[in-house]
């Protein structure tokens, strides 16, 4: 019973210690933060940040690393406003960010696969693509007038849940289907540190690697919408940044970037954990610098913890 | 995958070592770049702009040379920036209560070489990938700078002091002189001692290096070191030129300083480069932006040039290396 | 592993304590960035008006300067923390609307400063008039160029509303003076370093410079600093009031800067929302009249920030 509950408690990434600690302490100390309102309300808030942590993860996997992600979400979503203004259809605007998404993704990785640039170089290249296109789009000009019912799907909800927590949900339940149950999935895991296995099974690396980076152009798209959804707009430089942010989830999560293996729950758990210590410091009314400073705390903090938990016998 | 071979130096007979070529296919771009800026604008090749370039080159190139350093052991260094922001507000509050730029350049210096230590500490001690590691770090720096600086600026210093980054010589800019030293100074170091040789190979394969007998943890520490006191020089000239430090001063050439270093030819898997490829990728995204500004395109456009030349670049290079192995 | 859990508990607990120390009125003041002065001063005239009121002041600034998702986060937390009102300069006046939305839903009141938001309730708008702003710096560089030679303008952040509307201030000051020639308009995104490397690529581009229109201080610092770096002379003028370019003005490098009232800002903001919640009366707008500082009526402005006392409610709305 006990080893059991001992060798389960080994396999959760270290950082769900820090934020059970946060979230006792958090519950204790900071007056609103333990009730349903504010649980809905981290979440939602999590919820782009992990469609965006969710397919850095799966390209770290494969030992890479993706940072056009927030560039291309910000363009994504500038389509996606642009299409939805002119077309007041939601479902066309949603296609397009899509479409905008795959793109980028598709040529992330052949840039990558084909070009065999590193992934950092390579998406570096995209980064500054998305992030000029998304401000000569309009000029710099931020984008109103989004038809109402787009932005429902961040402020809505179901059966109580907000809409973009149930998005996040259905995106996490489909990456680990993905990952865990799918032969493709299989693969994206030995890429990382067993890409010479899959060459001698005669699997094509190239192909896998293409459409890894393509299927985050699926989770750019949906972030996109949940983002124009929050502004109700089409900003040009929202979503600048994002990837260091998810790229800092995910390695929080435990993911490890040299040998790529990790899981999309510590990836999950690193998300939360941001967003709760984010929203803790928020309801104590913390000073900013300090702020400021705790994040970069906290990436070195659950690095550390990670290390001597996964050095434990 | 890099293809990299541990680059000692080539003594067998005149022929010029593949690095070398690289640089000077990259110096045969920029000058390719000057030609066809020169026939678009009239004001592009004269001595003022040529001047002028180079300048604007040098702060980028003060920021890139630090991190040419941790990128050739495999590293990355992100805080760069965040640490040029911090080395720079004390340095400035330091000369504006004693008035001493001895004693300011020493706490730039002192305060950069400390960001380093820690970088450095964190990525060998406790064995934390450089990325993340200097992520984390940012925004530690970020906030202890923005805690002390508290939204004011500091401003107004000396001329005496002021004339490391404005001043001239010769009718050259002082900075261009600083990068002249920066240059030689780290390319000595690099190339022609055993220090620079170990990083190379630690860059190019650890696991070698570590069974050959090079110290790796001493290494990787002195190279994260050198890299802050770099940022730290570099802030000092920030200062100088700008006449004001506050906490984002360098911010806005981070990433332009990690694309300099890859367009000149730096593998991001160590092992690979030189600091002259690196102020040719400097000068290349300088002219860019000069080039825009001349002829008056929107700076809305320059993210994404520069996303296409650094794609472009690393391929045309890929090509040449495996056409130079063939 | 316990002693993590330690430092853990002790941080908090130091935490709490820095946190806890209201008595009246709370009110959470909402910036966007931790480096630009203005937003200093505003914070600071906001510290001095609660001090006066005995009410408590909470600062939020995103970490990640202008940070859109970020402001937006802090706003749904407060929406969650119910302080008894806020003051809030928005990132981009009309993304954060949804969000001033889930406030006016809250019932709490809020007082908006300096951009001026494009939807939702407010209590009251505290600010400058940018356009005016623009008109009269602009006008004074005109007329001290004697109505004729060549002009650049550096322009802030694209799409950012602060800076559309000065510089469209700037570029009506220059049809009141068809002799003068308009070289170039360039961004400089409201911070030093570009300011400084677009201006000296424009003096290489033209060789006659006699005027330049900054949209911010920041940016004619970073003017001022090309034109010397390049042994050139133009009259620059700035926009905001800052410290740096009182200094400036002093020092003859700086024509003028026209007066943002950063401070007066934050004193009345922070004054009308805590008389809102006492029942009093307030304005539904203050809108600060455009003032130039120059070499005349510098050292009215300078006043140095710490200690600064908020003007009587009287003489703030006279």
């Amino acid at each position: 019973m006990i080893s059991a509950a001992a060798s389960y408690a080994r396999s959760m990434p270290g950082i769900s210690v820090v934020l059970m600690a946060l979230m006792v302490a958090f519950s204790i100390i900071a007056p609103g933060f333990a009730t349903g309102a504010n649980l809905a309300n981290i979440l939602s808030q999590a919820s782009i940040l992990l469609l965006i942590a969710l397919p850095m993860t799966l390209i770290i996997m494969t030992e890479g690393l993706d940072l056009s992600m927030g560039a291309v979400l910000t363009l994504a979503a500038m389509t996606l406003a642009l299409v939805a203004t002119a077309t007041a259809s939601m479902v066309i605007a949603v296609l397009a960010a899509l479409c905008v998404g795959t793109t980028f993704g598709v040529v992330n990785g052949c840039i990558v696969a084909i070009g065999r640039i590193p992934p950092f170089v390579a998406t570096l290249g995209t980064m500054g693509v998305a992030q000029g296109l998304a401000l000569v789009v309009t000029d710099g000009q931020i984008v109103v007038g989004i038809p109402a019912d787009v932005r429902i799907a961040y402020s809505g909800s179901i059966l109580g849940i907000p809409v973009p927590v149930l998005l996040a949900a259905v995106a996490y339940g489909a990456t680990h289907a993905l990952l865990y149950r799918s032969r493709f999935g299989g693969y994206v895991v030995a890429l990382g540190g067993n890409r010479e296995a899959l060459m001698l099974a005669g699997l094509s690396v190239r192909s896998l690697l293409v459409s890894s980076y393509a299927i985050t152009g699926i989770y750019v798209g949906l972030a996109a919408l949940l983002m124009t959804a929050r502004m109700n707009s089409g900003h040009p430089t929202a979503g600048i940044g994002m990837e260091f942010e998810a790229i800092a989830a995910v390695a929080i999560g435990g993911t490890s970037f040299a040998r790529g293996n990790g899981t999309i729950f510590g990836t999950l758990v690193g998300v939360v954990t941001v967003g709760v210590l984010r929203n803790g410091l928020n309801l104590l009314g913390v000073a900013s610098s300090l702020q400021v400073a705790a994040v970069g705390g906290l990436v070195i903090v659950s690095l550390l913890i990670d290390g001597f938990w996964s050095r434990r016998p | 995958m890099s293809v990299s071979s541990p680059p000692m130096p080539s003594t067998v007979g005149p022929s010029l070592s593949p690095e070398f070529i690289q640089v000077l296919y990259r110096l045969l771009a920029a000058a390719g770049l000057c030609f066809a800026l020169s026939f678009l604008s009239d004001a592009f090749l004269t001595t003022g702009n040529i001047l002028n370039v180079l300048r604007q080159a040098s702060l980028l190139f003060f920021m890139a040379a630090g991190l040419t350093l941790v990128i050739l052991t495999g590293g990355l260094d992100l805080s760069v920036g965040a640490n040029i922001g911090l080395s720079a507000c004390l340095a400035a509050s330091v000369l504006k209560a004693t008035d001493s730029a001895t004693l300011a350049v020493l706490v730039g210096v002192s305060v950069g070489l400390a960001v380093g230590l820690v970088n450095g500490m964190l990525v060998t001690v406790l064995h934390i990938p450089s990325f993340i590691a200097t992520y984390g770090m940012l925004w530690f720096v970020h906030g202890i700078t923005f805690a002390f600086m508290a939204g004011e600026t500091v401003h107004g210093f000396p001329q005496s002091f002021r004339f490391i980054g404005s001043g001239f010589v010769l009718g050259i800019p002082v900075p261009v002189f600083v990068m002249l030293g920066f240059l030689a100074l780290g390319t000595f170091l690099t190339r022609w001692t055993t220090f620079g040789q170990e990083i190379y190979a630690i860059g190019a394969n650890p696991e070698a290096a570590r069974l050959s007998g090079i110290p790796i943890r001493r290494r990787l520490i002195a190279a994260y070191v050198a890299s802050g006191g770099m940022a730290g020089l570099a802030s000092i000239v920030f200062l100088a030129r700008l006449n004001s430090a506050e906490g984002d001063i360098g911010e806005s050439l981070t990433l332009p300083a990690i694309a300099a270093v890859l367009i000149g030819g730096t593998s991001l898997f160590g092992g690979v480069g030189t600091l002259l490829g690196t102020l040719v990728g400097a000068l290349i995204l300088t002219l860019v932006l000069n080039g825009m500004n001349l002829f008056a395109i929107h700076t809305n456009w320059q993210p994404l040039i520069t996303g296409v030349i650094i794609v472009l670049a690393v391929y045309l290079d890929m090509v040449m290396r495996r056409h130079l192995k063939a | 592993m316990t002693r993590t859990t330690c430092l853990t508990a002790g941080a908090f607990l130091a935490f709490m304590l820095s946190a806890a120390h209201a008595d009246g009125e709370r009110v959470a003041i909402l910036t966007t960035n931790l480096t630009n002065p203005h937003f200093q001063l505003v914070r600071a005239g906001a510290d001095a008006a609660a001090r006066q009121m005995k009410a408590s002041v909470t600062h939020y600034v995103p970490s990640k300067a202008d940070s859109l998702p970020e402001q937006m986060s802090q706003v749904e937390d407060l929406v969650i923390k119910k302080p008894d009102a806020i003051v809030f300069v928005p990132a981009d006046y009309k993304a954060m609307v949804p969000g001033i939305e889930k406030l006016n839903a809250a019932g709490i009141p809020l007082v908006n400063v300096t951009t001026r938001l494009s939807g939702g309730k407010v209590v009251s708008f505290v600010g400058s008039n940018d356009y005016d702003l623009g008109l009269a710096t602009g006008r004074y560089l005109l007329k001290a160029l004697g109505g004729k030679g060549n002009v650049i303008i550096i322009e802030g952040l694209k799409g950012n509303i602060v800076s559309m509307n000065r510089v469209r201030g700037f570029t009506d000051a220059l049809k009141e003076f068809p002799n003068v020639k308009l070289l170039a308009s360039q961004t400089g995104n409201f911070q030093r370093l570009p300011a400084n490397q677009v201006m000296e690529n424009l003096l290489q581009a033209h060789a006659k410079v006699d005027g330049v229109m900054a949209a911010n201080d920041a940016m004619a610092s970073g003017v001022i600093e090309a034109l010397d770096g390049a042994g050139r002379k133009a009259l620059v003028v700035g926009i905001n009031g800052t410290k740096e370019a009182i200094d400036a003005i002093r020092a003859g490098k700086l024509l003028a800067t026209g007066d943002y009232g950063s401070f007066l800002q934050g004193c009345v903001a922070t004054v009308t929302a805590l008389r809102n919640l006492r029942g009093l009366p307030v304005r539904s707008e203050v809108v600060f009249p455009a003032t130039l500082i120059d070499k005349s009526n510098v050292d009215r402005f300078d006043i140095p920030t710490q200690g600064r006392e908020c003007p009587t409610w009287e003489a703030l709305v006279r």
